[in-house]
């Protein structure tokens, strides 16, 4: 008979039991948030024995998924009318919804590029090509639409657009430099060391910007969710949102 | 005519092909075994295949001389090859397949198209599917494209084989007289004792490569 | 009308387009099946395998290759856009060249096959009746390998048809300029407009019923029926 020294038995139970309670939680978040909370879930489980699991991506495309039953714990959009599509399809328990986040609109140029824009005017004649995350379904694309279209204009610059699957695909091809010009969120163009800003939008001029966040009704585990949900809201993540250049709303 | 063919050495599966051998008559035969290299030979007389060494002319006409890494292209040769299988293009009528070596070649050049179509018989073929022709029909046509295209030399591989007796003889009368009427040359490889003897002036006997005997057909094969 | 504008004009931009590259690819398939169909030579296993590599990587992988090789700081993109003015990603030049390195592996397998059935004795009769390469290639060897190079370009242009993964990626999917069929029934499933969805979906299936008709048609006009 072989012998099992008693030892490893007790370190294997110990560990079975150990992750008998750890879960997995899983979220849903905008592609803008990639990078941000990538650091704060390494953060949440170095004292945590949840695990966190993203799927990033433009938040049409979650909400989606989500419609159609996707194992998701936690939806972070970039803008509210996704959030209602699904708190009107009753997918979100309402009571944990609020707003995480905001956001400012910039303008981006490639780091080598000589062009000067002081205004989005200067879009006009600048620039021949604009990335911007697909304003039919992409938040970001929809408040660049939005903003432009209280400027009056949206319609003269729409044939230089080029639509992106989402707002990192638009940061991606301004660094590629086969766009002139970009419009990303400000959080984006801080990541990226080959873009430069040279636009602003200002917070109070640009179109109002709300990342809320929801547990999804069919959550598998909710109690991990609420636990994770409350620590977004902590004071060491509030630190990392405003270093990546947030704004915080909670 | 005048065919030299010198130090050719072609490397077979079996054995190796070589020749030594001056041919003058209108008419001559190449007898032998399946598999003794006559179609090799021919191939290589009409430039399909490429022997390790060879010196060959016709004429006065130099077709091949490895040693000087010379070698005439096929189309240059002139040489009229009527293969042993099926060589009638598919996707071409009866008349296209016939007219296909008469392009761009001047009218001297030429035979009249309709002096070789009645003296192989072929007038009522012209406008039949290639797809429908019997073998009898074919090979006639094939040697008449092979005729129309002017050449200095006919090369024949196994002409006759799988038709009756009775179509044999016909056509075996017609090659017999294309040299009175047309004044081409031929070279006709059979392993049929009967036809070398019907139709050939000489008779090389080809055996794994060699030439073995050389003579009258009636004699060495009679 | 059953379709918009909007959707015909997306319908006539991905025929054209897809007609575009197919007609470009023709002569270069044709030329490299050729080679690969008769000869041997050290390295041909290299010509094969990059020649198949479009059809083995994942397009999107394929598009990553081409964005770096045409953007504008890429190796050709540089050349094309500072000396000739010309731009590719991101314009409808874009979706051409996607469609064309695609669909290009498929012309050439089916190319080579038909060269391949073609019996060299005929090729041979051809010579010592005078013709010249040119001449037995254009007269004998082609139109015996027909078959197999009409089923090559009609695959070629379904695959054009049906291409998405590089495209998206090397020329995006600009509304009213780089957006071909595929493309745009993604955008609608993914916007959940089932019913325009299934309305090209449909149009789809016309073209490919449409090109299996054509290759169809241009075989019974050849001599092989």
């Amino acid at each position: 008979m072989f012998k099992f020294p008693r030892s490893i038995l007790i370190l294997a139970a110990a560990f079975a039991l150990h992750n008998a309670n750890a879960a997995e939680v899983n979220v849903y978040a905008a592609a803008s948030l990639t990078d941000v909370m990538k650091e704060i879930a390494a953060n949440y489980e170095k004292e945590n024995t949840d695990k966190i699991v993203f799927n990033f991506g433009a938040s049409s495309l979650l909400a989606r998924q989500i419609a159609e039953r996707a194992p998701a714990d936690i939806f972070i959009s970039a803008d509210e009318a996704k959030m209602d599509d699904l708190q009107k399809a009753g997918l979100i328990a309402t009571e944990t919804r609020r707003d995480l986040l905001s956001n400012s609109l910039v303008i981006v140029v490639p780091n080598d590029s000589k062009l000067e824009i002081t205004s989005p005017d200067a879009l006009l004649t600048k620039v021949q090509k604009i990335a911007i995350a697909d304003p039919r379904a992409v938040p970001a694309g929809i408040y660049t639409k939005e903003y432009l279209s209280g400027l009056g204009l949206w319609d003269k610059l729409e044939p230089k657009m080029v639509p992106t699957e989402n707002v990192r695909a638009a940061l991606a091809a301004v660094e590629s430099g086969d766009v002139d010009a970009g419009f990303v969120y400000k959080t984006d163009a801080n990541i990226s060391k080959k873009v430069k800003v040279a636009f602003s939008v200002p917070v109070e001029k640009g179109p109002a910007i709300r990342y809320p966040v929801a547990i999804v009704n069919e959550a598998k585990n909710k109690r991990a969710a609420e636990e994770f949900l409350r620590y977004l809201e902590s004071d060491s993540a509030r630190k990392l949102f405003e270093q990546y250049g947030f704004i915080v709303k909670f | 005519m005048k065919l030299e063919i010198r130090a050719l050495s072609l490397r077979l599966e079996q054995f190796t092909l070589e020749l030594n051998v001056d041919l003058q008559n209108a008419r001559t035969g190449i007898f032998g075994p399946s598999g003794a290299g006559k179609t090799s030979l021919l191939e290589s007389i009409a430039g399909l295949r490429k022997p390790e060494t060879a010196r060959i002319r016709l004429d006065d006409c130099l077709f091949e001389d490895t040693e000087q890494d010379y070698s005439l292209p096929v189309r240059l040769r002139k040489i009229g090859y009527v293969p042993q299988d099926d060589s009638l293009f598919p996707h071409l009528s009866v008349r296209r397949n016939l007219l296909y070596g008469t392009d761009g070649q001047s009218k001297q050049n030429t035979f009249s198209f309709d002096h070789v179509i009645s003296f192989l018989k072929i007038g009522a073929l012209l406008d039949r599917d290639v797809r429908s022709l019997s073998r009898g029909e074919n090979q006639r046509i094939v040697i008449a494209r092979a005729l129309l295209s002017a050449p200095r030399l006919l090369l024949l591989d196994e002409p006759l084989t799988a038709l009756d007796a009775g179509l044999k003889e016909t056509i075996l009368e017609q090659l017999r007289s294309l040299h009175d009427e047309f004044g081409i040359p031929m070279l006709y490889v059979t392993h049929d004792p009967a036809e070398a003897i019907e139709s050939c002036e000489e008779v090389l006997m080809l055996e794994s490569g060699k030439i073995t005997a050389r003579g009258h057909p009636g004699e060495l094969l009679g | 009308m059953w379709l918009t504008p909007a959707e015909w004009q997306i319908i006539g931009f991905t025929l054209a387009v897809c007609t575009l590259s197919t007609l470009v690819i023709l002569p270069f398939g044709l030329a490299v099946a050729w080679p690969l169909a008769r000869y041997r030579w050290p390295g041909k296993l290299l010509v094969e395998t990059l020649v198949t590599l479009p059809l083995v990587l994942p397009p999107v992988a394929t598009g990553m290759l081409l964005l770096k090789l045409f953007s504008r700081r890429g190796e050709l993109g540089q050349f094309l856009h500072n000396q000739l003015g010309i731009d590719v990603v991101f314009t409808w030049r874009a979706v051409v060249v996607a469609a064309a390195v695609m669909s290009f592996p498929l012309l050439v397998r089916s190319a080579r096959v038909g060269f391949q059935s073609v019996n060299q004795r005929f090729e041979h009769i051809a010579r010592t009746l005078g013709a010249g390469d040119a001449r037995v290639f254009l007269t004998v060897t082609l139109p015996l390998a027909l078959r197999g190079i009409v089923a090559g370009v009609v695959l070629a242009f379904a695959r054009a048809v049906g291409e998405f993964g590089a495209t998206i990626v090397v020329a995006g999917n600009i509304p009213g300029r780089t957006t071909t069929l595929s493309l745009e029934i993604f955008e609608t499933v993914q916007l959940g407009h089932d019913t325009s969805a299934y309305r090209l979906l449909i149009v789809s299936v016309i073209i490919a019923f449409g090109a299996v008709w054509l290759s169809e048609a241009l075989m019974k006009k050849s001599a092989l029926r």
